[in-house]
């Protein structure tokens, strides 16, 4: 009998590890080949690849990704606070006003963003911005990425906010605590590690979407732009457009962008489990 | 003049009618037990009295209650808590504080120290006052997870006592820890009554009976019986208040 569990343990363990490893050979596979092809370039460029723009076609050099890599670090920049803080003030009101109408609202649009497809997304953006102002840009791309990784932020806030127990609530109350400070001094600080987490998991969203920068940005690549009214490039788009040419220098320069995106999202990865001590409940 | 007068309570939630037609007067300085089985109404009442009623967004508060000569159905109830500490059934220290900041917290949410040196005073006094400082005086900057269940219930006394309150609701404290903690407890209790009028809620008789000045008895949110301590646990006049006394309920 007892052999018997013993082997069936066996069994179920190897049975598991054998669907992990299927699982994950995949995600494994993906970051060697994207490290492997990258790499290779962006050491031959040097830091030059950082800081020049992309080569013509048939260039022999293999130039760089200056103008995606400011844009897509502007673009970072304005649209994760933006997102943030919309996502955060939001889940806090639907968490603390479950029933007020505007939380209802705010809850079934916030949760119908997420559906839509986030192509659809930079169609109605060019319609309300990049026509209106006759021009693609930044604005435009940092107005589609908040409408884009909005419904994600906001998700999680509320998953982190919900997973408070209420006998916090109770004691900071019992103490005279008022709604405000019990969300700012008791309720955040208790998901801290959740807040953390969220902001990085946006920042990565932000920084690998590209649908939704489709008909706002531009494709800005001839120079760096630094303009908010202005087009500008992102990295996720110089890979899409270069990878789908001809031209093997745009290949090896989309797989070097490829290689830094996936080098970033390590890092928010591994920062994301570091970061922030949780706390104890 | 009493610390609670409650004149024809009733509570309902949602369609059911937890707290039927309370009345109690509850004396300055005593230590008031409210006694009865499970899901008689004992919470309720003292979640009333500091309108935590009013987390519940489908409780409906009717009737008379007046709390340290407020009217606490009118009153803003954060303005009203600042006279009210409670400590819970479950401990509940804030997890992501050290045990001093637990305690100073409410200290410092009720404007009780002006500067550090009055905030470290209030702490000591609380943490003494409910007897843990000497468990805990090397160790202020540990987190409540490192504390026995029972510590960590003597924080929370702790830091209801920061507060400076007038009223002090217990709900059953002692249900779930041990024994000796449960003692250490009913000794700070007993040691309050000076400074704090205390109101428990309790199952168990021969604790009401170490600590109580005045006890009532509830039971299917109604009062039984109320009165001295004394005249409760030796002359009980109602049926129900004798099985419970006896444990049969």
């Amino acid at each position: 009998m007892y052999k018997w569990r013993k082997l069936k343990d066996r069994i179920f363990f190897a049975v598991i590890l054998i669907l992990s490893i299927i699982a994950i050979t995949p995600v494994i596979h993906l970051i060697v080949v994207t490290l492997a092809n990258g790499l290779s370039v962006i050491i031959r460029a040097g830091p030059s690849f950082f800081t020049s723009i992309p080569p013509a076609p048939t260039s022999k050099d293999v130039g760089g990704i200056a103008p995606s890599l400011v844009g897509s670090l502007m673009l970072t920049a304005l649209a994760l606070p933006i997102t943030i803080v919309i996502a955060l003030f939001s889940s806090i009101m639907v968490n603390e006003f479950p029933r007020n109408p505007l939380s209802i609202a705010v809850d079934v649009v916030a949760k119908s963003l997420a559906s839509i497809p986030t192509i659809a997304v930079s169609m109605v953006v060019y319609l309300l911005v990049v026509v209106p102002m006759g021009t693609f840009s930044t604005l435009a791309g940092v107005v589609a990425l908040t409408i884009v990784s909005l419904p994600y932020a906001y998700t999680y806030f509320s998953t982190y906010l919900r997973s408070i127990p209420e006998t916090y609530r109770e004691a900071a109350y019992s103490i005279a605590m008022s709604r405000w400070k019990t969300v700012t001094r008791v309720f955040l600080p208790i998901i801290r590690r959740g807040v953390l987490v969220t902001v990085l998991m946006t920042m990565a969203r932000i920084l690998g979407e590209t649908a939704a920068l489709l008909f706002t940005v531009g494709r800005y690549r001839i120079g760096v732009s630094t303009s908010i009214l202005g087009p500008t490039d992102a990295l996720p788009l110089l890979i899409f457009d270069y990878i789908l040419t001809p031209y093997r220098n745009f290949q090896e320069i989309a797989w070097g962008a490829a290689a830094l995106l996936l080098i970033a999202y390590l890092i928010i990865f591994i920062a994301t489990k570091l970061a922030v001590r949780g706390v104890k409940l | 003049m009493y610390a609670v007068e409650m004149e024809n309570v009733n509570v309902y939630i949602g369609n059911r009618h937890i707290l039927k037609n309370i009345s109690l007067k509850i004396p300055y300085n005593s230590v008031y037990v409210i006694m009865g089985p499970s899901g008689s109404g004992k919470t309720t009442i003292l979640r009333v009295i500091n309108r935590l009623i009013d987390v519940n967004r489908d409780a409906r508060v009717e009737g008379t209650v007046k709390v340290l000569g407020f009217d606490a159905l009118k009153k803003d109830p954060y303005e009203l808590r600042r006279y009210i500490g409670m400590v819970f059934q479950t401990p509940n220290p804030f997890p992501h504080m050290t045990i001093y900041d637990n305690v100073a917290i409410a200290a410092k949410i009720n404007g009780v120290a002006k500067n550090r040196k009055d905030l470290d005073a209030v702490v000591r006094w609380a943490l003494e006052k409910a007897m843990l400082w000497d468990e805990v005086k090397d160790r202020l900057y540990d987190y409540p997870h490192q504390l026995s269940g029972g510590q960590k219930q003597r924080l929370c006394l702790a830091r209801a006592l920061a507060m400076k309150p007038k009223l002090l609701l217990l709900d059953e404290p002692t249900a779930n820890i041990d024994p000796v903690n449960a003692r250490k407890l009913e000794e700070a209790i007993v040691s309050l009554k000076d400074e704090i009028t205390v109101i428990m809620v309790t199952h168990y008789p021969h604790q009401a009976a170490r600590v109580a000045d005045y006890v009532t008895i509830v039971y299917d949110g109604r009062i039984v019986e109320q009165g001295p301590a004394n005249q409760i646990f030796l002359r009980p006049t109602t049926e129900l208040a004798q099985k419970l006394l006896r444990g049969e309920i």
